[in-house]
């Protein structure tokens, strides 16, 4: 095979459990996995794309020296080839010197109606003689209830941008191309987790010098010039569609920075317009959350910049002093200051079995129940808190 | 002044089954539950200060006598952070076998629906993997917010809000113990701040009856102005008037201080806005924009950004009144 086309996120995809980089849990407990067996004859790897759960199951074949036997979800409804597959292995193994492994890639391509296909991975499970992998994005959907039960679940984090620079590098020595080491930070942590979208990411910088040149372009970037950008110009251009590219900072910050600004650009239909486009982008945050469907990224990263550039009617000019973001700081020196507060109510909240949220609600009723000392004796009040407690408001 | 030797709402939490007031069927079918022994997983479903936790505690208390401490566990889901620490500390409490001649012990998990649906995903497979030593008793406001495996496992029982009269035994009760004077008008304004939550009207007339046992209807209205959060008024009348920055300042203080959620405020601002002065029409498109906030809420992730959006939105409209 000629290696100089295989895309390099299958060249360099890990062969043994120390190549499996930045999930040192998962292996561990896949290892715990192993020695059990059969106590489960099958494990799911689960966790966002491009983490590396293919990866681990081809590593785990490799240190069992073993063959992969690979079914995907269509295969599933095919019982001949369920058949074919797995019966061997199921009444063979003496005869083989080599071990096997039974892969079942991306199980969440099977449908819930599509009971048929699931009811077979069951009997394959029940059946084999040989461990079984399974990988899924999402385990906790209804339709997998029964395969929670027969499996042990490994999950795979995302992978920190730290992490995924360090394998960069490593790729970037093995093929001897040179990419910008601000190139490279970008590329780990725009890929948020997702190693292989940065190996593919690399791949392009690596091909297309183009791509270093953008990058060399904005390597200094700042968030403040991001800033003025989206707040000074209304024209939506190429430049503005990739205007956080290169700002070195998680999006959870640009959104803070974004968000503290906006007022001091913006007023009346401008103002409400931009914080649509804020408010729209923390919505794809919420979903990309709670359905970890990371592509909706683009959308956020693009109605923080397009979005709330495109509020405007006419284009700024002058210099603004854009402030840091206060909010969080506030929240914590707030938090600081109500530390007694807390404890008096998680005391107050264990008494009588509320919850903690709840007592921090009723506080300003709260003080007046707790006025005599034979209360306080009683919730075991220290005497800073008491004194907190007599404090004028 | 009476000064009170213990929070009345546990001072005077009903200890049998035949002190509660109000939930006569649920009552009567839990305790029936109870003296088969052979106890289901229990879903208490409803609004707050309606004998929920009460029932349960009472529930152990019948089981286990005077060793229910040992044998019962109570877990709030709004507070403990993750599912991992409720696994945690059910797998440790679940692992020594139950004292006394019944044979599981009992957790109590209260405001189950806080959870969100992976977090219960994976409560039910740690109530499977259990339930030969524990029983769950789960409480939630909304049954709908529970996923259906749980719900499936469990008896459900939907508590009714307490009736005026319900609360008034109660009230009369705790009174005559106290050596209080509540009259009917002081009563009316204790009941009328509570929406018929029993536990915020017991705070309400300890707190009152902190001042004097003498509870009339303007000691009472003094008590709840000083308990009441701040105006969220103030924060919608500086937004009307453009300025931004100082609404959402003020706003931020108010959520920070008082401890107060952002769907508490939407909901607060969302009440507020048929009382601001401006034209009936700007208040029904205003209400929409509140709606589309509060769904916004629930679907994003940061509710302060969402509510900043919506002030803009109300700056917006201050300029066209």
């Amino acid at each position: 095979m000629n290696l100089d086309n295989v895309p390099w996120c299958e060249k360099y995809r890990a062969s043994c459990f120390a190549d499996v980089k930045g999930q040192e849990l998962a292996v561990d407990k896949v290892k715990s996995f192993l020695r059990q067996f059969p106590r489960k004859k099958a494990v799911v790897l689960h966790g966002g794309p491009g983490v590396g759960k293919t990866s681990l199951a081809y590593a785990i074949a490799a240190e069992l020296d073993a063959e992969i036997l690979e079914l995907n979800a269509s295969d599933l409804r095919d019982r001949d080839k369920i058949n074919e597959i797995v019966k061997p292995a199921s009444e063979q193994q003496s005869l083989f010197r080599r071990s096997k492994v039974i892969l079942v890639d991306e199980i969440d391509g099977i449908s819930s109606r599509d009971r048929g296909g699931l009811q077979a991975l069951l009997k394959i499970i029940d059946d084999s003689s040989f461990p079984v992998i399974v990988t899924a994005n999402d385990i906790w959907d209804k339709k997998f209830a029964k395969l929670r039960q027969k499996c042990d679940l490994v999950q795979l984090r995302d992978v920190d941008y730290k992490t995924i620079l360090e394998i960069l590098k490593d790729i970037c020595l093995k093929e001897g191309c040179k990419v910008k080491e601000d190139v490279l930070t970008s590329i780990s942590i725009k890929a948020r987790g997702d190693l292989r979208a940065a190996i593919n990411d690399l791949q392009l910088a690596g091909k297309h010098e183009e791509f270093e040149q953008i990058g060399d372009r904005n390597k200094e970037t700042s968030i403040f010039s991001a800033l003025e950008y989206v707040f000074k110009n209304a024209k939506i251009d190429v430049e503005m569609l990739r205007v956080f590219d290169s700002v070195n900072m998680p999006i959870d910050e640009i959104f803070l920075w974004i968000e503290e600004n906006i007022p001091l650009e913006y007023k009346g239909e401008e103002l409400a317009k931009a914080f649509d486009a804020l408010s729209l982008a923390d919505v794809f945050r919420g979903r990309i959350y709670r359905h970890q469907h990371w592509r909706f990224m683009v959308y956020e990263y693009f109605l923080l910049g397009s979005g709330v550039a495109s509020s405007k009617k006419y284009n700024r000019t002058g210099w603004t002093n854009y402030k840091k973001p206060t909010r969080i700081l506030k929240i914590w020196l707030q938090n600081q200051r109500a530390i007694r507060k807390k404890t008096i109510c998680q005391k107050y909240a264990r008494y009588c079995h509320i919850s903690v949220k709840q007592a921090m609600k009723d506080w300003l009723l709260i003080r007046f129940l707790l006025k005599g000392k034979e209360i306080r004796e009683r919730l075991k009040l220290t005497e800073e808190e008491a004194e907190f407690l007599d404090r004028k408001v | 002044m009476v000064n009170g030797s213990d929070v009345w709402t546990e001072k005077y939490r009903p200890q049998k089954f035949d002190e509660v007031v109000g939930q006569d069927e649920i009552v009567k079918r839990v305790k029936s539950l109870v003296n088969s022994v052979n106890l289901p997983h229990l879903l208490f479903a409803g609004p707050a200060g309606v004998g929920k936790s009460t029932l349960a505690l009472i529930v152990v208390k019948q089981l286990f006598g005077p060793s229910w401490r040992e044998n019962y566990l109570e877990l709030n889901a709004s507070d403990e952070r993750g599912i991992e620490v409720v696994r945690q500390k059910v797998k440790d409490f679940a692992r020594t076998r139950a004292l006394g001649n019944v044979p599981f012990k009992v957790i109590f998990l209260d405001e189950a629906d806080a959870l969100t649906r992976e977090a219960q995903q994976a409560l039910r497979r740690t109530m499977e993997n259990f339930t030969s030593t524990c029983r769950f008793i789960l409480s939630c406001n909304y049954s709908s917010r529970i996923i259906d495996p749980i719900q499936s496992r469990c008896v459900i029982f939907r508590f009714k809000l307490l009736e005026k009269k319900d609360i008034k035994t109660r009230i009369d009760f705790i009174s005559q113990n106290e050596g209080l004077n509540v009259t009917q008008e002081g009563f009316d304004v204790l009941y009328d701040a509570s929406e018929g939550d029993c536990r915020r009207v017991i705070n309400l007339l300890q707190a009152t009856a902190s001042i004097s046992p003498n509870i009339t209807p303007d000691l009472v209205g003094t008590i709840i102005s000083q308990a009441k959060p701040s105006d969220i008024k103030v924060v919608l009348e500086y937004a009307l008037a453009g300025d931004f920055v100082n609404a959402r300042e003020k706003l931020l203080d108010i959520m920070l201080k008082e401890s107060i959620s952002g769907e508490d405020v939407i909901k607060a601002i969302q009440k507020e806005v048929w009382n601001l002065p401006i034209d009936n029409e700007l208040k029904v498109k205003l209400t929409e924009k509140t709606g589309e906030a509060e769904f916004r809420i629930v679907e994003g992730s940061d509710a302060f950004i969402q509510l900043e959006a919506l002030l803009a939105a109300f700056v917006l409209a201050g300029e066209g009144k």
